[in-house]
């Protein structure tokens, strides 16, 4: 009843899931190093982004101290490359440190009240913030690690620089992106939107609430610490702003302006944030007040991000043929084409 | 069958529910009346979990039911409909169902499985078909009517095959023609699966035409109990709630 | 670590006046910014992330009114009044219009809004950090007692925070307005019933509460430097006092202030490099234990 193959070019939309793997291909059309770098910055943040949607966007937890994970890998990967580790156990290494401090925290937060659940992960990223300035002798202050990341070399190639960091960069993208997908794809992300839609009704369909939030809360830690190990490679080392709110700010104003519900939106947000700080910095010093006040201006206005309201425009488009077909009591096959067959459509990459 | 022994509630000096004792009959269709304010819904949210009896027991074929968290409860075949249509409102109602019927694929273990799942997808067909929401199926809930939310409400509690149903007022804030629509649904529903329905009701016609057994609650304690004609004759039940509806229909 | 300075400490008397002091004087600045961070929260419901920004702005005009005409007492009340005023606006143009939103879309306004500020700040009063200073009206002979040093300021500082404090207290229990205050936390549904002033009523209680919170850094000022991006760290501790006070609750965040000053007064002798990390310990033991906090409050808290 409802697996009718869509007309023509429409059949071909689901290729777009491979569309990422393009940027792998990207360097045989320009190899200015700006753009590279810039792109890969893109994509590191990007991929941070949207691995905090996972918990805000998905599941309704809006964590104020994602960076947290994103700093705690990107130092444990720069430390366990000065001790000698080769990349891709020292990746491995930062990403499950990470994933298992996530465990622990999510343990404690995520069964609080929202508002504290904001506060509180955002005392804790503080409080790793602090940590690691003052921890000088292991972390390097606020002069952060440098110089380990000039060692990441896979299979004889150096990561830190060129062509081989980009490739690398956007491999490791396409991998988390795809895995990310796959997860809001399946029965546990339709649970979470579920329980991001209405938890109690939620529960008495015989949801463990509780670990299903937990779930998404370690997940999306994991691929802020993939994120993290990536941005090791863009900026040569970690820092301690890493785990400055600012950096959980940002990520969810690129959630912001990119749209929570739609799955690359993070990602649209994340460049649109760098090309806004790229075009005020030309102008005036003060970009967070100018940051700030556009953000201001477009929750109170438009109260919601821009791509979430094109989205939801796009919806209401789509579903009016239905309607239209629905009171003059013709089939449901109609119906069917007009609103996509794909019950995961809003999960859809666009 | 579901059973209620000896359950009470109490919120600070607020005596809720008086110790009530009822038993539900496997594939029985009952009615509970009463008040405003007499506990029918405390009770249901007692019967589901969501509060939990400072007395007595609440047991489902003889395994016990108070307690439990709602999931749990869920768990043991009890499915409940709401007053308020309570949806999921990013989904269609045909993804809603395809959700709620495959429970055990939900949450960390579906981490695996695609959505929707055949088995889902073969029961959302069904409940679209046995609650006639074929022309709504894939339309956003948030536009469809009033009638069609609660109806969309009932069907996410039927998708896992619950063994008892509980609608609370599922006739509240429709029109007259939308409520027979209703009442008819769920007696075929009931006459096709076999559940065990219990719903709470405020039109004395619905309940006095549909129901095989009426409970009167009143101020937390059971005022009357049985088939709807001897509850409609009990002097008791006439004086506290029914007043003339009773002098006329009689 | 060092568990011998702090035994030493402990057993001596005027080490033991000066650091209670101390901690006297940080909690108490500590309840004060506290108590306004909960009283919005607990009776309306609302979170106020840019709360430190307005602690921010209170030290800020402290220091540039008691610059220009040299009256530190001038200088508070100004300080007091500026980010109660500045409540006011805030409640009026940002959380109204985001009433009943996503609780996202009014965490990010709030963020966006210590950007502005902090860079505001930034470009009115310069990126250095500026310091008050112990007024010259307060640059007295210290106090003596048993054998520790007490520095009249501190004196005066515990005295107008405590009067403050008692005063917010008779304010909610005595008057009409804290009566309606608490009628509204135990049943927001009747703020609707009460009609048109609930608005004022919103404005009023963001501007008491906000208004703490200048006033608390308008006291801190003398003591503490004064940077934009201070907000955060201020923001962070209110909320952990209100943790493990009590969302709602004014004597528990007394409470709760007075064991965190006591923590980083002590704790700067026996475990500097520990004691955020204690302060921490103690908001996490707390939400495992008693999520509510020590003191909690019907309604609202989880």
């Amino acid at each position: 009843m409802n697996n009718d193959t869509p007309p023509g070019l429409a059949r071909l939309l689901p290729l777009l899931h491979f569309a990422p793997l393009l940027l792998l291909a990207l360097p045989w059309f320009t190899q200015a190093g700006g753009t590279l770098d810039r792109i890969s910055f893109v994509l590191v943040y990007g991929l941070f982004a949207m691995s905090l949607n996972l918990l805000v966007g998905y599941t309704g937890l809006v964590s104020f101290g994602h960076a947290m994970f994103f700093a705690f890998s990107a130092y444990g990967f720069c430390l366990l490359l000065g001790a000698g580790w080769g990349v891709v156990p020292a990746m491995l290494g930062a990403v499950g440190a990470s994933t298992l401090l996530a465990c622990v925290i999510g343990a404690v937060c995520v069964r609080l009240h929202e508002t504290y659940f904001s506060f509180i992960t955002l005392a804790m990223a503080m409080l790793l913030y602090n940590m690691i300035e003052i921890w000088a002798p292991v972390t390097g202050g606020d002069q952060g690690l440098t110089g380990m990341v000039r060692q990441a070399t896979l299979f004889g190639t150096n990561l830190s620089a060129g062509l081989p960091r980009y490739e690398f960069i956007a491999a490791v993208f396409c991998a988390s992106a795809f895995a990310m997908y796959a997860l809001v794809s399946s029965s546990f992300g339709a649970t979470l939107r579920m329980v991001r839609d209405n938890e109690p009704r939620s529960a008495y369909l015989g949801v463990n609430v509780y670990a299903t939030k937990l779930a998404a809360f370690i997940l999306a830690g994991l691929f802020a610490a993939v994120a993290g190990v990536l941005a090791t490679l863009l900026v040569s080392g970690a820092y301690p702003t890493m785990a400055f709110w600012s950096t959980s700010g940002d990520a969810i104003f690129a959630i912001l302006l990119g749209g929570s519900r739609v799955f690359y939106g993070p990602l649209a947000g994340a460049l649109l944030l760098r090309l806004l700080v790229d075009g005020t910095t030309r102008y005036t010093g003060n970009t967070s007040l100018v940051l700030g006040a556009l953000i201001l201006a477009i929750v109170l206005v438009v109260r919601k991000g821009p791509v979430d309201w094109l989205n939801e425009w796009w919806q209401a488009r789509k579903a009016r043929p239905a309607r239209r077909t629905a009171n003059t009591g013709n089939a449901v096959n109609t119906s069917a084409a007009a609103v996509t067959a794909d019950p995961a459509a809003e999960a859809r990459p666009c | 069958m579901l059973s209620l022994r000896h359950v009470s509630k109490s919120f600070g000096g607020n005596h809720v529910i008086q110790d009530v004792s009822l038993e539900f009959a496997t594939g029985s269709l009952s009615a509970v009346i009463g008040p405003n304010g007499a506990g029918k819904t405390t009770l249901f949210n007692l019967i589901c979990g969501t509060l939990h009896p400072d007395r007595g027991e609440i047991l489902l074929d003889g395994a016990p039911l108070h307690g439990l968290p709602p999931r749990q409860v869920a768990r043991r075949g009890l499915a409940r409909a709401f007053q308020v249509a309570s949806l999921f409102p990013s989904f269609t109602p045909w993804q809603s169902f395809c959700a709620a019927a495959v429970p055990e694929r939900l949450g960390v273990a579906g981490l695996l499985s695609g959505f929707p799942r055949q088995q889902g997808r073969q029961r959302a067909d069904e409940v679209i078909a046995l609650l006639g929401l074929d022309a709504v199926a894939h339309t956003p809930v948030e536009q469809l009517s009033h009638g069609d939310q609660k109806m969309v409400d009932i069907g996410i509690a039927l998708c896992a095959h619950p063994r008892v149903l509980l609608l609370d007022e599922p006739t509240a804030g429709m029109g007259p023609e939308e409520r027979w629509h209703m009442v008819e649904t769920v007696r075929r529903l009931w006459q096709a699966t076999g559940l065990t329905v219990l719903f709470i009701e405020h039109d004395m016609d619905i309940v006095f035409s549909v129901a095989e057994d009426v409970t009167v609650l009143s101020y937390g304690a059971i005022l009357a109990r049985g088939t709807p004609q001897a509850v409609r004759a009990d002097p008791g039940v006439i004086r506290a709630y029914l007043g003339s509806y009773a002098k006329e229909a009689a | 670590m060092d568990f011998d300075a702090l035994a030493q400490c402990l057993s001596s008397a005027p080490c033991l006046v000066t650091q209670s002091t101390s901690g006297l004087v940080i909690g108490l600045l500590m309840f004060l910014t506290a108590s306004g961070l909960t009283l919005v929260f607990g009776v309306l419901g609302i979170a106020n992330f840019a709360h430190g920004a307005f602690y921010m702005l209170g030290a800020y005009m402290a220091y540039t009114v008691y610059a220009n005409t040299g009256s530190y007492l001038l200088a508070v009340a100004a300080a007091a009044l500026f980010a109660a005023a500045c409540g006011a606006v805030f409640e009026r143009f940002v959380v109204r219009p985001l009433k009943g939103t996503d609780v996202m879309m009014q965490l990010v306004a709030c963020f966006a809004l210590v950007l502005i500020i902090d860079d505001a700040a930034k470009l009115i009063w310069g990126p250095a950090a500026v310091s008050l200073g112990v007024p010259a009206s307060m640059r007295l002979p210290p106090v003596h007692f048993q054998g520790g040093v007490v520095p009249v300021f501190y004196l005066v500082l515990m005295g107008l925070s405590a009067a403050f404090g008692l005063a917010i207290w008779w304010l909610i229990t005595r008057t009409r307005f804290g009566m309606t205050m608490r009628a509204v936390a135990e049943l927001p549904s009747m703020a609707s019933a009460l009609g048109k002033n609930v608005n004022r009523y919103a404005s009023a209680v963001l501007a008491l509460g906000c208004g703490l919170a200048g006033v608390a850094g308008a006291l801190a000022a003398p003591m503490r430097a004064i940077l934009p991006g201070t907000g955060l760290s201020i923001l962070l501790e209110s909320f952990v006092v209100v943790v493990i006070g009590g969302m709602g609750s004014i004597p528990g965040a007394l409470v709760a202030a007075l064991l965190l000053g006591f923590t980083r007064s002590f704790g700067s002798i026996g475990f500097p490099l520990f004691t955020e990390g204690l302060m921490f310990l103690f908001m996490v033991a707390v939400l495992v234990l008693r999520p509510q906090g020590l003191f909690s409050r019907a309604g609202r808290t989880h």
